[in-house]
C-alpha cells in the first residue's frame, strides 16, 4: 500500500497535477483578448510586464499593498497560513529523504522544530480561516461548502502529518492518511479553486498590465494595486 | 408579452421612438413592459460563451470569498454594512448565477440583476484594488450592464441616453447647429471684456481640439466661454469640430457597446479631418475613460492609444501653469480651507493624481488645501458615478451613496470642494441639496480665471 | 420704444410688477410681448426629471405639462394680454435660468428685457454652484437694455415721464445715456442727468468735493450735451453721498418714473460687487423700474 501510494500512484498525481496547472496557465493566456479586454498586451509589452512584476511583487509581500494594510490581523492570518502551506511539504526532512532516494537531490532541510511549528500554523490558520468565515457577516455571505471543502482538502495532510508525527494512534494508518490526502489535495490544484496556486500570478499580471498599460502606468504613475 | 413597445431588445435609434419613450413620465410604462419582457435566454448564452474570456471566468471561479473587497465599497460601508452589498457576493450572485446557469435565468432575476448593476455598483473600480487575486468587479459589473443592455433590462434615463447619442451623438438634443450657434453666442457674448476672443470651428492642422460634454453647450455654455477665455489668454491655436466634439459617453454607462464605438469614431473621425497636434477634452471623467482611456479598444486600435495624444483638461491646465502660459495672481490664490474630490474616472484609471495636486499648488495659498481621506486612486466614488446620478428610479439609493463623501468632506473641514469632473460636480451639488452642509463646489475653470494675471495686450480698451 | 419685449416671468407675484410694466408698455408704445418661462431647472445631470420652478415639486416636462404650465400664464395675464396691442407670445423651456433668457433674447432678437428683480433666492441650491443672480449675469451679458422691477409699488402706472439718468462716466454709462435719451425723445418725457460722488468711506475737503462736482457738471453737459440734438427737456445735477442713496433719493424728489443706469461687466464676478453694487441696491429701493444698459447694440 505504502509503495503503491509513494511509487507510481505519486508519480501519477505529480504528472496530473503539473500538467493541469501548466494546461490552466496555457488556456488563461490564449484567452486573454486585447479587445474585449481592453489592455493592449503586445504593443506594450514592456510596460506591461514591468507593471504586472511589479503588481505581484507588491501582494506577495505582507503589507506591501494598501489593501494588505488595511485589515492586519487578516494579513498575518493569510501569510502564515500560506507560508507554512508552501514551505512545509518542499522543505520537510521526511519528503526530503523520500526525494533523495527516488531521484538522488535534495532540497535543503527545514529544523524539525520549525516544520512542526509551520504544520501547526496551517492547522490553527485553517481553524481560524473556518471560524472567520462563520463568524464575520461579510464573508459568511459569500462562503459556500465548497470553500469548507477546499479548507478540509487543504488542511487535511498537515493535520494528519501531525497526528503520524506524534504517533498518536496507529502510526501506519495516519501515515498512509497522510499520503492520502496529500495526494488528494495536489490534485485538487488544478480542478478547483486552488487553481490560485498559479491563477493567481497570472490574475494579477494581467491587472498589472491592465494599470500598467492603460489605467496610468504610461502616464508615469505607478500604483501599488 | 416578449417585448414591449418602450421596453425592449432593441436600442432606440430614431427620434420618434426617442420622443416615446421620453414622453412617458418618469419611465412609468416602461419599467411596467419590463416586468413582461422575455429574457431570450439562448442569444444571452451565446453572448457569454462568445465574449466571456479567460480573464472574467478565472475571476469568477478562483474568488476566494475572502471577504477583503467589503470594506474596500463604499457603498457597503454606507449602506449599515448589510452583507449583500459586499461586492464579491453582489457579482457572483448576479452574473455569477447567470454564467452558472448557462443563460437560463427569469425576467424577475434579471431584473434583480439590473437593480444591483446600476444601484449597488458605480463601476469605480475600487474593489480591484483590494483584492489579492486582481479580481476588478467593476470591470464585471460594466460586463454585467452589457449583457443586460442586450437584453432591454437597463434603467429608463441610461436607455434614453443612449438613445440621445444614437439619434443626436450626444448625449442630449444638441445638433450640430445648436453647437455651433453656442460656438458664436459665447465667443460674441465674451468678445467685449476679452477682445480678440474666438471660438474657432473646423480649423484645420491647429495645436488643439477641444471636445467637452453636451450638457455645457445645453445648459452652462459659460463652461465653453471660459475654456475658450483660458486657450485666449494662453495664445493657444485651437479648435472645436463642428462635428464629434461631444466627448461623453451615457452609453459606457447603459453598457451600449455598440452605440459607445460610434460615439468614439466619430470624435477620432474629427481628429482625422481637423488633424490637430493633439486633442483636449473638458473637466469631465467618464467622457475621457470613453474616449481616451477604452475608447481606442472599442474603435479597435491595437496600441490602445486614440490618433492623437488626447488629453484630459487638467494636464493641459497643469501643462500652461508650469509652461507659464497662464499665470495665477499670488494674491488672489484660494485663501480658505478647500478640498479636491479625485475622480474615478482619470484618477484610479488613468493616474493623474499628482496633476491635479500640482494644479493646486498654484492656485491655493500655502496651508489651505486639505486631502480627503483616503484619497488619490484610493479616493472612494462621488457617489453618483457610472450612471447613478441620472437614474429616478434609483434615487433613494443614491441618496444614501453620497453619505460617504459628505463624511468625507465634513473630515476635511473644507467648505470648497474642487470638483473637476461633471458626475463628481452633480453628485456634491446634490449632496449640498439634500443634506445642506453648508459647502461650494466648482470646476476649475471659473478658479482659474478669477485668479490669473491678464496680459496687458489681452485686456479692453477703457 | 422698444418693439419686442422680452419678460421674464416665474409666474408667482414676485414677478407681477415686472409684467405689468411690460404690458402697459405693449398696450401704450405697441411693444410684441414674449413671455417666457423656466419651468424647470435641470437639476439631476442627464436626468429627465426637473424642478418646477414655482413648486420646488420635481417634475418631467413633456408636451402635456408645457400646455399645461403656458394656460396658467394665460390665465394669469388674461386681461392684460387681451389689451395687449403687439401681439404676445409664449415661450416655455427647461434650463439655468440667466442661460435661457439670454438664449431666447439671442434667437428672438429683442430689445429689451424686463424681469423681476427677486426671482430665484441666490442661495438657492439650483444658484450655488455660481457666483451671482440671475439677474446680474442677465444684466451682464444681454446685448439690450435689461428693464428691473423689484417692488410691485415701482411698476408705473402710465407712460414714462421723467426719466432719471446716472452716469459714472464709463463706457456703458454712455450706452445707458444713449437709451435714456432716445426713451425721453420717444416718450417725450423730462429727464434728469445725475451724477452722485461718492464719498462713502473717505473724508474730502469741503472745496475738494466742490470742485469734483463742479467739474461732474461741465462734464456731463459736454459729454452728453453734444449728443442732446433738439432735445431740451433736461437738466443736470451732482452732488454728494453714498450713490445708490442719493439716487433713490433724487428718483423720489423729481417723482422719476425710469431710472437708468450702466452694468459694469466686471462688477458681478464677487460677492462683495454683488453685495454692494450701486446698481443692485437702486433696484431693490427704487420706487420706479430700472433700466440697466451694458452694451450699445440695442439702445
Amino acid at each position: 500500500m505504502y509503495d503503491l501510494l509513494t511509487g507510481p500512484l505519486l508519480w501519477l498525481v505529480f504528472i496530473v497535477t503539473f500538467v493541469g496547472l501548466i494546461v490552466r496557465v496555457v488556456m488563461y493566456i490564449r484567452g486573454l483578448n486585447w479587445k474585449l479586454d481592453r489592455v493592449a498586451y503586445r504593443p506594450h509589452l514592456g510596460h506591461g510586464l514591468k507593471h504586472a512584476a511589479r503588481s505581484i511583487v507588491f501582494f506577495l509581500i505582507p503589507f506591501g499593498t494598501h489593501s494588505w494594510r488595511s485589515r492586519p490581523l487578516f494579513t498575518i492570518l493569510f501569510f502564515a497560513f500560506h507560508i507554512g502551506l508552501l514551505v512545509t511539504p518542499i522543505f520537510l526532512e521526511a519528503h526530503n529523504v523520500m526525494l533523495e532516494k527516488s531521484l538522488g537531490i535534495r532540497l535543503p532541510g527545514l529544523p524539525a522544530g520549525v516544520a512542526d511549528m509551520l504544520a501547526w500554523t496551517v492547522v490553527v490558520g485553517g481553524l481560524f480561516m473556518v471560524l472567520r468565515r462563520i463568524a464575520f457577516s461579510d464573508v459568511r455571505i459569500l462562503t459556500t461548502a465548497y470553500d469548507y471543502i477546499l479548507i478540509v482538502i487543504s488542511v487535511a495532510p498537515f493535520a494528519t502529518g501531525l497526528i503520524a508525527r506524534y504517533e498518536l494512534g496507529n502510526y501506519d494508518f495516519w501515515l498512509i492518511a497522510h499520503i492520502l490526502t496529500g495526494e488528494i489535495w495536489l490534485l485538487a490544484l488544478p480542478f478547483t479553486k486552488l487553481s490560485h496556486v498559479v491563477l493567481f500570478f497570472m490574475s494579477r499580471m494581467q491587472l498589472g498590465m491592465d494599470y500598467g498599460i492603460k489605467r496610468g502606468g504610461m502616464k508615469g504613475t505607478s500604483m501599488s494595486w | 408579452m416578449p417585448e414591449g413597445t418602450l421596453c425592449n431588445k432593441q436600442p432606440i435609434n430614431t427620434d420618434e421612438q426617442l420622443k416615446l419613450v421620453l414622453n412617458d413620465k418618469g419611465g412609468k410604462q416602461y419599467y411596467a413592459e419590463m416586468e413582461q419582457l422575455d429574457v431570450d435566454t439562448e442569444k444571452l448564452w451565446n453572448t457569454i460563451q462568445k465574449t466571456m474570456k479567460s480573464r472574467l471566468k478565472t475571476w469568477l471561479e478562483i474568488c476566494a470569498h475572502c471577504g477583503l473587497c467589503s470594506e474596500s465599497c463604499f457603498l457597503y460601508q454606507v449602506n449599515g454594512r448589510k452583507p449583500e452589498q459586499v461586492p464579491s457576493y453582489k457579482i457572483q450572485s448576479t452574473l455569477g448565477e447567470i454564467v452558472k446557469k448557462k443563460g437560463q435565468v427569469s425576467n424577475e432575476f434579471m431584473r434583480h440583476c439590473m437593480d444591483v448593476a446600476w444601484s449597488w455598483c458605480t463601476c469605480c473600480n475600487r474593489c480591484g484594488q483590494f483584492c489579492p487575486h486582481g479580481i476588478d468587479m467593476g470591470v464585471m459589473f460594466s460586463y454585467l450592464r452589457g449583457l443586460l443592455y442586450s437584453q432591454g433590462f437597463v434603467p429608463w434615463e441610461l436607455k434614453i441616453g443612449s438613445g440621445m447619442h444614437r439619434v443626436y451623438r450626444a448625449q442630449m438634443d444638441v445638433t450640430t447647429e445648436d453647437w455651433v450657434e453656442t460656438c458664436e453666442w459665447m465667443a460674441e457674448e465674451n468678445e467685449e471684456e476679452w477682445p480678440g476672443l474666438e471660438i474657432p470651428v473646423d480649423k484645420e492642422g491647429a495645436d488643439i481640439m477641444y471636445t467637452c460634454n453636451a450638457r455645457e453647450p445645453k445648459h452652462y455654455p459659460e463652461d465653453l466661454a471660459e475654456a475658450a477665455i483660458l486657450f485666449h489668454v494662453a495664445g493657444e491655436n485651437w479648435t472645436v469640430p463642428s462635428e464629434g466634439w461631444e466627448q461623453t459617453s451615457l452609453s459606457m454607462f447603459a453598457g451600449d457597446w455598440e452605440c459607445c464605438k460610434d460615439n468614439v469614431e466619430n470624435v477620432y473621425a474629427a481628429i482625422e479631418r481637423l488633424k490637430p497636434k493633439r486633442a483636449i477634452g473638458t473637466e469631465c471623467g467618464h467622457a475621457h475613460r470613453a474616449t481616451v482611456i477604452e475608447g481606442p479598444y472599442w474603435v479597435g486600435r491595437e496600441d490602445g492609444q486614440p490618433p492623437v495624444p488626447f488629453m484630459h483638461y487638467v494636464e493641459w491646465l497643469l501643462e500652461a501653469l508650469e509652461t507659464g502660459k497662464i499665470k495665477i495672481d499670488p494674491a488672489k490664490r484660494i485663501k480658505e480651507p478647500v478640498t479636491l474630490q479625485d475622480s474615478c474616472n482619470y484618477v484610479r484609471n488613468q493616474g493623474l493624481k499628482n496633476v491635479t495636486r500640482k494644479i493646486i499648488e498654484y492656485i491655493v495659498e500655502p496651508g489651505y488645501f486639505r486631502e480627503m481621506a483616503p484619497n488619490k486612486e484610493y479616493n472612494y466614488c462621488c457617489g453618483g458615478g457610472g450612471g447613478f446620478n441620472g437614474i429616478g428610479k434609483y434615487r433613494p439609493q443614491r441618496n444614501v451613496a453620497l453619505l460617504k463623501k459628505l463624511q468625507q468632506i465634513q473630515d476635511t473641514g473644507a467648505k470648497l470642494v474642487i470638483a473637476p469632473c461633471h458626475n463628481c460636480w452633480d453628485a456634491i451639488r446634490d449632496l449640498e441639496e439634500e443634506y445642506e452642509i453648508g459647502i461650494r463646489w466648482s470646476f476649475l475653470k471659473p478658479l482659474v480665471i478669477n485668479m490669473m494675471i491678464v496680459p496687458d495686450h489681452l485686456k479692453p480698451e477703457e | 420704444m422698444s418693439k419686442k419685449i422680452l419678460l421674464a416671468t416665474t409666474g408667482s407675484p414676485a414677478s407681477f410688477g415686472a409684467a405689468r410694466v411690460a404690458f402697459q408698455m405693449a398696450k401704450r408704445y405697441g411693444s410684441e410681448i414674449i413671455v417666457f418661462h423656466v419651468i424647470g431647472l435641470p437639476t439631476k445631470a442627464y436626468s429627465q426629471i426637473v424642478h418646477d420652478v414655482r413648486t420646488g415639486d420635481e417634475v418631467q416636462v413633456d408636451d402635456d405639462y408645457k400646455s399645461w404650465v403656458e394656460d396658467e400664464l394665460r390665465n394669469t395675464y388674461a386681461r392684460q394680454i387681451e389689451e395687449a396691442e403687439g401681439g404676445v407670445s409664449f415661450v416655455l423651456t427647461t434650463g439655468v435660468p440667466h442661460r435661457e433668457i439670454l438664449r431666447t433674447a439671442r434667437s428672438e432678437d429683442v430689445d429689451l428685457i424686463i424681469m423681476g428683480a427677486s426671482s430665484g433666492s441666490i442661495d438657492h441650491i439650483d444658484y450655488k454652484g455660481y457666483t451671482g443672480s440671475t439677474l446680474q449675469k442677465v444684466a451682464k451679458a444681454a446685448k439690450c437694455p435689461v428693464m428691473t422691477v423689484h417692488r410691485e409699488s415701482a411698476a408705473y402706472r402710465g407712460g414714462f415721464n421723467h426719466v432719471l439718468f446716472c452716469t459714472d462716466f464709463s463706457k456703458q454709462a454712455n450706452h445707458a445715456f444713449k437709451y435714456a435719451l432716445n426713451t425721453a425723445r420717444e416718450c417725450d418725457c423730462d429727464m434728469t442727468m445725475f451724477h452722485a460722488l461718492d464719498v462713502g468711506g473717505k473724508v474730502l475737503a469741503q472745496n475738494e468735493i466742490e470742485d469734483r462736482l463742479i467739474e461732474a457738471r461741465k462734464r456731463m453737459r459736454s459729454l452728453y450735451g453734444s449728443q442732446m440734438g433738439d432735445f431740451k427737456n433736461y437738466d443736470v445735477e451732482a452732488w454728494e453721498g453714498i450713490p445708490y442713496m442719493e439716487i433713490v433719493k433724487l428718483a423720489r424728489e423729481r417723482m422719476a418714473d425710469l431710472i437708468v443706469m450702466a452694468h459694469h461687466a466686471g462688477e458681478s464676478d464677487s460677492d462683495e460687487a454683488r453685495l454692494g453694487s450701486t446698481l443692485e441696491q437702486v433696484i431693490l429701493r427704487a420706487s420706479c423700474p430700472v433700466v440697466s444698459v451694458n452694451k450699445p447694440d440695442k439702445v
